[in-house]
């Protein structure tokens, strides 16, 4: 190959490669840095003055109890949202494994939360939970117990966005633990069976640990999603009663769309970035392990 | 999980799927009904479970509304984002395939973009918001089909470097030997047969578009720009309980996500078996 073939052929890869770069440069790797650089200062976009302050924005955010009670929000939604789903995925998984009349019409029908938009599922859940005429407490009404504010108590408002993302999502976590299920060898479990290993025996020691992979795939997937949940929250209380549902991604919009804070929005985002680099980590080293 | 239990399915499992099928079906159940039924009977405080008086007013007053503006909106972002994300990033992943940038360039821009996939979106926020106020792509349709890259260029080019990847070389050697330039063998050899998975890669960039909120919410402002998910919620905020319009609204945004997948899904297999041949 001529010097002149290789640079025509080199250049050809380059042209192809250019478009997708620049879209990620411009769109992800300029917006990262400059977080980064504006979390150092006291920048408002209105007054537009811009003065370099260290870490004074990290110090005073994380000492602020909206910003601590946004972050322990958050913390409990992405830990309850994806224990619940990932556990009723396995307990789905494991009631649809094997054959029996009717899979292929139920099973359709518990996937399809997960087809619906989220603004959809928002608007079904925020009439279901209506205090005076939502179905949900006329329905324990009829039990005999005192209607509950879904989104207007403190206490089970965060709760209750949490059984929205658990109702969308725990078909996602049925379908990837039920792929696993389906190519486990069914002599596997037969063993167990013949070796006397009762039901649970062999869930805990056989069943669980041959799923391992792809029970560790739902909690990273749903921990990422679920640790940056802002839709949810927007559409079903705004953050509210107080801030009872107030999480970091919520935090962050109202520090920079409402009071235009760049810096301290900025600064809130980078302790998004520690914690998620964490999660990433281990869910980068999985991907790469199974694809390059 | 004995053989016995695999097999004979006893009557707590069936109580138990009933269970599961009702507690997913009962809101879907919710939405449809309600979006039939009339305004004054979707707030008596005693819920009805069959519509009194059957209705498709609902249906007609969102039409009217025009909330086919907000259709075609979403259509035009998730059609546009979509092709955009597919046509890029199989260029990119050929490339990422077939040649190697100096500096590991390959590998630290793969894992960039999947960090990027897990990175929040409200993150990138502010400076976006920033740069497209600066470029004047803010409160309109484009700036959206530029931004909901960040969502759609990373699934779509891990999905499709995958498929080129799997692509054995000999045929491309065979068509360099016969004379085929670059570009002929990229559009006569590698599309065709990673075609199959890019169309199957379409149906979730489409989802993730039709359905992206937090930066419609941010970058539009005019009503008629409004994209569905956008509508929806301006619409819970505004009549609180035109309930039945709502649903009207979210079960219409909901349809042409079903027709597709199932289409393209039909598509897909069909092409899958004609593969296998």
């Amino acid at each position: 190959m001529t010097v002149l073939q290789r640079v025509r052929r080199d250049s050809f890869y380059y042209i192809i490669f250019a478009p997708a770069f620049l879209v990620i440069v411009f769109l992800t790797i300029y917006p990262v840095l400059s977080v980064l650089i504006n979390s150092l200062f006291d920048y408002n976009f209105l007054s537009a003055d811009k003065e370099l302050i260290g870490f004074e924005n990290f110090v005073k955010i994380i000492g602020e109890a909206i910003f601590q009670r946004a972050f322990l929000n958050t913390v409990i939604f992405s830990l309850v949202a994806t224990t619940a789903e990932a556990t009723l995925g396995l307990i789905l998984a494991l009631l649809f494994y094997g054959r029996f009349a009717g899979k292929r019409a139920t099973m359709t029908a518990v996937i399809f939360p997960m087809m619906l938009s989220t603004m959809v599922i928002c608007a079904i859940w925020k009439t279901m939970y209506h205090h005076d005429i939502g179905v949900l407490n006329y329905l324990i009404g009829v039990l005999g117990m005192e209607p509950v504010g879904w989104l207007t108590n403190k206490r089970v408002a965060l709760f209750s966005v949490m059984i929205v993302d658990i109702w969308q999502w725990t078909p996602f976590a049925f379908i990837i633990i039920q792929a696993g299920l389906n190519s486990v060898p069914p002599e596997l479990f037969e063993a167990a069976g013949i070796d006397g290993a009762g039901y649970f025996r062999t869930l805990v020691h056989v069943t669980i640990p041959v799923l391992f992979s792809q029970i560790l795939m739902v909690f990273l997937l749903r921990t990422i999603d679920t640790f940056r949940v802002f839709d949810k929250v927007y559409a079903l209380t705004q953050g509210g009663p107080g801030n009872a549902t107030e999480t970091v991604s919520y935090f962050v919009y109202r520090e920079g769309f409402s009071f235009f804070n760049i810096g301290r929005a900025s600064a809130a985002s980078v302790y998004v970035l520690l914690v998620i680099s964490i999660i990433a980590g281990a869910y980068i080293r999985r991907i790469l392990k199974q694809e390059v | 999980m004995s053989n016995s239990t695999m097999h004979r399915k006893g009557p707590l499992f069936w109580i138990l799927l009933v269970v599961v099928v009702l507690v997913v079906l009962a809101p879907i159940y919710w939405i449809v009904s309600t979006s039939v039924k009339t305004p004054t009977e979707n707030i008596l405080p005693t819920p009805t479970l069959f519509p009194h008086k059957f209705t498709l007013s609902n249906y007609e007053n969102v039409i009217r509304a025009g909330i086919f503006t907000n259709f075609f909106n979403s259509l035009f972002v998730a059609a546009v984002s979509t092709t955009i994300s597919l046509s890029i990033s199989f260029l990119a992943a050929y490339a990422l395939c077939r040649h190697k940038f100096p500096f590991r360039l390959n590998n630290i821009f793969l894992i960039w973009v999947l960090a990027v996939k897990i990175l929040p979106p409200i993150v990138l926020a502010i400076p976006l918001y920033t740069l497209f106020t600066r470029a004047g792509l803010l409160n309109s349709l484009w700036g959206l089909v530029i931004v909901y890259q960040v969502y759609t260029l990373p699934y779509c080019l891990w999905i499709i470097f995958g498929f080129v990847k799997a692509l054995p070389i000999e045929f491309e050697q065979a068509a360099t030997i016969d004379g085929a330039g670059h570009l002929k063998i990229l559009t006569s050899i590698v599309l065709p047969l990673t075609s199959g998975g890019i169309i199957a890669t379409s149906i979730f960039s489409i989802i993730i578009a039709w359905n992206e909120f937090l930066f419609a919410l941010l970058f539009i402002r005019t009503p008629s720009r409004l994209t569905l998910p956008l509508k929806i919620v301006s619409f819970i905020g505004e009549y609180e309980t035109l309930w039945g319009e709502l649903m009207a609204i979210g079960l219409l945004a909901t349809l042409p996500i079903l027709l597709f997948s199932g289409y393209v899904y039909k598509r897909l297999t069909h092409g899958f078996a004609l593969g296998l041949r």
